[in-house]
């Protein structure tokens, strides 16, 4: 069988070492975690630095290559051959329509093991994974760094290193595999390493609760994947990716949207898209860190890698991309409304960021993938920079979350403000922050490429971004510190019962002075935050042209020029900075601001307050049958057939016991008799056969 | 009329088929060695006709060695009953079920 | 032959008569005709030597035997076989069956293909030619057929050994513990 292999094939011991370090340091740290103490952190953050640095060496390698595809053979010995000594056995192949569609790996190769005929796993580097690969080890080495003074004091300090390196090891396995299965393996391990890390108080319920939701949540979207290799393996007889785009032009209409639709099952899972988002904003339990690198910048973006690394498919299927826009448009809407309705800091930034992946995977599932990923590094600055602020916040406040129970913070914390406000001016998109080029290309590319109804939905979901997102900022930071304020004056009665998890996120609760390894990190941030979204104008296009080639262009038929859809979504975002002006941080609106937040409270919108009752809805549809269909086991299968079966086997074993023992009579004459008995057989044998 | 050696090797089908059954008929364990001793003579009786039947004296060198078997498994037979005599005063076999499963 | 007929109707009759009579002694009794009309029959087979081992161990020894340990019990005038019989019901259509079969074979035996070979030579009893003969039977017995000889001497000297295990003490001497004492009394039983 002919392999299509996805860039140059060669040796690249550093992106062997990239990929395995994270791993070598959390065997390292689970091992010898209790040795090192609060040398842990050092060590895990020192060895995402070494992986991100090992990367950079690579950028010109991995770039510089234009738009080959390369075939090999394996019949002889599979795809072992690995190293430049076999690049001289491969033929370039240029026949026609594989061309173009492999064109979008041009990368480079690492051929690692084959472990059957025909089915490898190798590293793939190209360009849309490098970016990847740098955003996890980079944003994982300034959050790690964070993460040491966050972390301080906390029990199991190693152990929080070692599942961040872990987490890292499996997002880099993700990103990095050229294969379909490599990319399932690391997609379960990110989740598995999500599971983890949301779950790290193992001794709080709701914590607990919380990583078992999302785990169960993700499971489902890794069975989707498993789905799509299966469809391919049966489609294509590969699950490399080479194979799978080389022959996408050969698959039927109804295969392609099967496989499309599978990957995006666990596209939705992972990324937090309507209707299997609900995970994400429990897994708030876990550290902020830890919200800030895997619930934000990285592992929830993990489906938009896999629709732009699958660009040759989606391209090549409309109603695929009409799904995914419109499900990613749902949720972008679906994540805002909600952002609206909550009180707790982190939740609110966990709404936006399933809003804002929303309108990544609005972006790429339209064939917007430029932007798209643009959307995702912008979104990775400054979401991140937003987590580790609020951080600061929650730190500093000896683990308050609520915003209710802030206000005035500020005076007491100046460079949280500023932050703060750069982040939210950033996810806003006030020109020229990192957000505004990445968001407005998302969705003018929405209206480029004749979505219109797309585009409605991005341009509002903006305006109200931009609401909560200065709602956020206002009732946190301006007006009077309400923190030594009963609650019940601000409605808040139950805590447990109105949805927001009051519970602080971490094990000891005091405030804390902001450190500097604190402060550094969210600083390195900034610049990111500031600058990232330039890269569009500094060729981002047509760095990745290579990488989205036959991606659908825009219509060019459209009624409204670039400019003048910059100049709408601005406008708009202005509209919703307004109101939140008026609502929250107006002179009145600050005089009276405790009366106002307990009105809020109080007449919040029952849809709102219960997240449009997706957590009731699928309780009902799958939890509850689910139970149900325990119950039914556990009272009828289990002891009627399974017990039941052991139950008559042992009967039947004792009857047939009685049976043999009714043989042993001790009676001498009635051994003898079964002897006699014994004899006559046999004599009988050879006395009638002595006839015949 | 005629008699050849089948009429002999039916005499002790015969003599063994009853001392089977004084085996298993009866409790007594006196009377089971007997019927014990009947059956090894029915046996001879066999072997010597055959031997005789084909002019071969191996039989008769076979039916030497049944004869002390029997001699030796009558004086082993004796020597339990009498064992077990002594340890449970009786002599019904039924009685001595120790091997009851 | 004419002496065989009567010869099988004794033996038959005393046969009978030992599996069914109600005391041991009877037994014996017909078994010692049984036996005697057995060695006659052994005469009828030119097996002479036989028919006198016959009477010398099994009359002789054997059922002399029988009778000290009657006496020994002191039960040979008691009737046995008294009480219910705890043999399973199960076990009679066994015991039917085995008399089928072994009718079966009577039957079929009657029927083999026998092949009566004239004897060599009939002559004076004494001459080693004659068939059946004592110097005939002595000359097989301690020449070709030395080995099964030397088993009969092993099987009588463990049956003794045996006996005087079991029924020389009151108690099985295995549950003794002192060895040497063991060995001592097996020394004793067996100059006796």
């Amino acid at each position: 069988m002919e392999h299509v292999v996805l860039g140059i094939d060669g040796g690249y011991p550093l992106l062997v070492l990239a990929w395995l370090a994270p791993l070598a340091g959390a065997i390292a740290l689970w091992a010898f975690g209790p040795r090192v103490r609060s040398l842990g952190g050092p060590i895990g953050a020192a060895i995402c630095g070494v992986a991100f640095l090992a990367l950079l060496p690579l950028w010109n390698a991995a770039t510089a290559i234009g738009s080959h595809a390369y075939l090999f053979s394996t019949h002889s010995n599979g795809i072992g051959a690995a190293g430049a000594s076999a690049v001289a056995s491969y033929s370039t192949n240029a026949s026609g329509a594989n061309a173009a569609a492999v064109s979008t790996l041009a990368g480079i190769h690492q051929s690692l093991v084959s472990w059957a005929p025909g089915f490898t796993f190798g590293l793939l580097l190209d360009r849309l994974s490098l970016v990847w690969a740098l955003v996890i080890t980079g944003i994982g080495f300034l959050i790690q760094v964070y993460s040491i003074g966050y972390m301080t004091g906390d029990r199991a300090f190693a152990r929080f290193f070692a599942y961040l390196n872990f987490f890292v090891f499996a997002m880099m396995t993700l990103v990095l595999s050229d294969n379909f299965v490599g990319l399932l393996v690391g997609w379960g391990l990110v989740g598995l390493a999500s599971y983890f890390l949301i779950g790290f108080y193992f001794d709080r319920p709701s914590a607990v609760k919380a990583s078992r939701k999302a785990f169960v949540i993700n499971v489902v979207g890794d069975i989707g994947i498993l789905f799509a290799i299966f469809l391919m393996f049966a489609a294509v007889g590969s699950a490399g990716y080479g194979d799978v785009f080389a022959n996408v032009a050969k698959l039927s209409p109804g295969m392609l949207f099967a496989i499309c639709g599978c990957l995006f099952i666990g596209c939705a899972a992972k990324s937090a898209q309507v209707p299997l988002h609900t995970w994400l904003p429990d897994a708030m339990e876990g550290p902020t860190p830890v919200s800030a690198l895997i619930h934000a910048a990285t592992m929830v973006t993990a489906g938009v890698y896999l629709i732009a690394r699958c660009a040759p498919l989606w391209n090549a299927s409309e109603e695929s991309r009409m799904l995914v826009g419109t499900i990613g448009g749902i949720t972008a809407l679906a994540g805002a409304l909600l952002g609206l309705a909550q009180w707790d800091i982190k939740r609110i930034l966990a709404y936006s960021t399933m809003s804002q992946i929303g309108y990544m995977i609005m972006g790429v599932g339209v064939g917007a993938y430029d932007a798209g990923v643009l959307h995702f590094l912008t979104h990775a600055f400054f979401k991140a920079q937003l987590f580790l602020t609020a951080g600061i916040v929650i730190h500093a406040l000896a683990d308050q979350q609520d915003i209710r129970l802030m206000g005035g913070l500020r005076t007491r914390q100046p460079f949280a403000f500023w932050s703060m406000t750069l982040g939210v001016l950033a996810i806003c998109g006030i020109a020229p922050l990192s957000g505004f080029w990445s968001k407005d290309a998302v969705i003018y590319g929405t209206l480029e490429r004749g979505y219109p109804a797309l585009y409605a939905i991005g341009v509002l979901t903006a305006g109200i971004t931009a609401f909560y997102m200065f709602r956020l900022l206002f009732v946190t930071f301006f007006g009077t510190y309400r923190g030594a304020i009963d609650p019940s004056s601000l409605g808040i009665r139950h805590p447990e019962l109105s949805g927001q998890a009051v519970e602080p996120a971490h094990d000891h609760h005091e405030a804390h002075p902001t450190s500097i390894l604190m402060i550094a990190p969210v600083a390195v941030l900034m610049i990111g935050t500031i600058g990232a979204g330039l890269l569009w104008i500094a060729g981002w296009r047509d760095f990745f042209a290579p990488a989205f080639a036959g991606a659908p262009e825009g219509h060019g038929a459209v009624f409204l020029p670039e400019l003048g859809s910059t100049i709408l979504v601005t406008a708009v975002v202005l509209v919703g900075i307004a109101i939140a002006y008026v609502r929250y941080a107006a002179p009145a609106a600050l005089r009276e601001a405790i009366e106002r937040l307990r009105v809020e409270t109080v007449r919040m919108p029952a849809p709102l307050a219960h997240a449009f009752y997706f957590d009731v809805a699928i309780d009902a549809l799958f939890v509850k049958p689910a139970q149900a269909l325990g119950r039914l086991a556990g009272t009828v299968l289990d002891p009627l057939v399974l017990d039941g079966a052991v139950r008559e086997t042992s009967i039947v074993t004792a009857w047939l016991g009685h049976l043999a023992r009714s043989f042993q009579t001790g009676l001498v004459r009635a051994y003898a008799l079964t002897l006699v008995v014994g004899a006559a057989c046999f004599v009988a044998y050879y006395a009638f056969g002595a006839v015949r | 009329m005629l008699v050849g050696p089948e009429q002999y090797i039916a005499l002790s089908a015969v003599m063994f088929s009853l001392g089977v059954a004084g085996v298993i008929l009866r409790r007594n364990p006196l009377i089971m060695l007997m019927s014990i001793e009947l059956m090894f003579n029915a046996a001879n009786l066999a072997l010597v006709t055959f031997a005789r039947a084909w002019a071969n004296n191996v039989g008769h060198i076979f039916a030497f060695l049944v004869i002390t078997v029997a001699a030796a498994e009558a004086a082993i037979g004796l020597a339990i009953v009498v064992v077990v005599f002594r340890k449970t005063a009786t002599v019904d076999v039924d009685e001595i079920a120790l091997l009851k499963g | 032959m004419i002496v065989f007929w009567p010869l099988a109707l004794v033996l038959i009759a005393s046969a009978v008569f030992t599996i069914t009579a109600k005391k041991p002694v009877y037994s014996v009794v017909g078994l010692l005709v049984n036996f005697a009309a057995l060695a006659v029959l052994y005469v009828t087979l030119n097996a002479e030597f036989l028919a006198f081992i016959q009477i010398l161990v099994y009359s002789g020894a054997i059922l002399i035997l029988f009778l000290f340990v009657i006496a020994l019990l002191s039960s040979g005038t008691k009737a046995f076989d008294v009480g219910p019989d705890r043999l399973p019901k199960i076990l009679i259509p066994g015991g039917l069956f085995v008399f089928v079969v072994l009718a079966c074979i009577a039957a079929v035996t009657v029927r083999l293909p026998f092949v009566t070979r004239p004897l060599a030579a009939v002559g004076v009893t004494g001459n080693e030619n004659v068939f059946g003969s004592v110097a005939d039977f002595g000359t097989a017995l301690f020449t070709t057929n030395l080995l099964p000889f030397e088993i009969t001497a092993f099987v009588l000297m463990v049956a003794v050994i045996g006996v005087v295990l079991l029924a020389g003490d009151e108690a099985p001497p295995f549950a003794k513990k002192a060895r040497p004492e063991r060995e001592s009394i097996v020394k004793t039983q067996v100059l006796k």
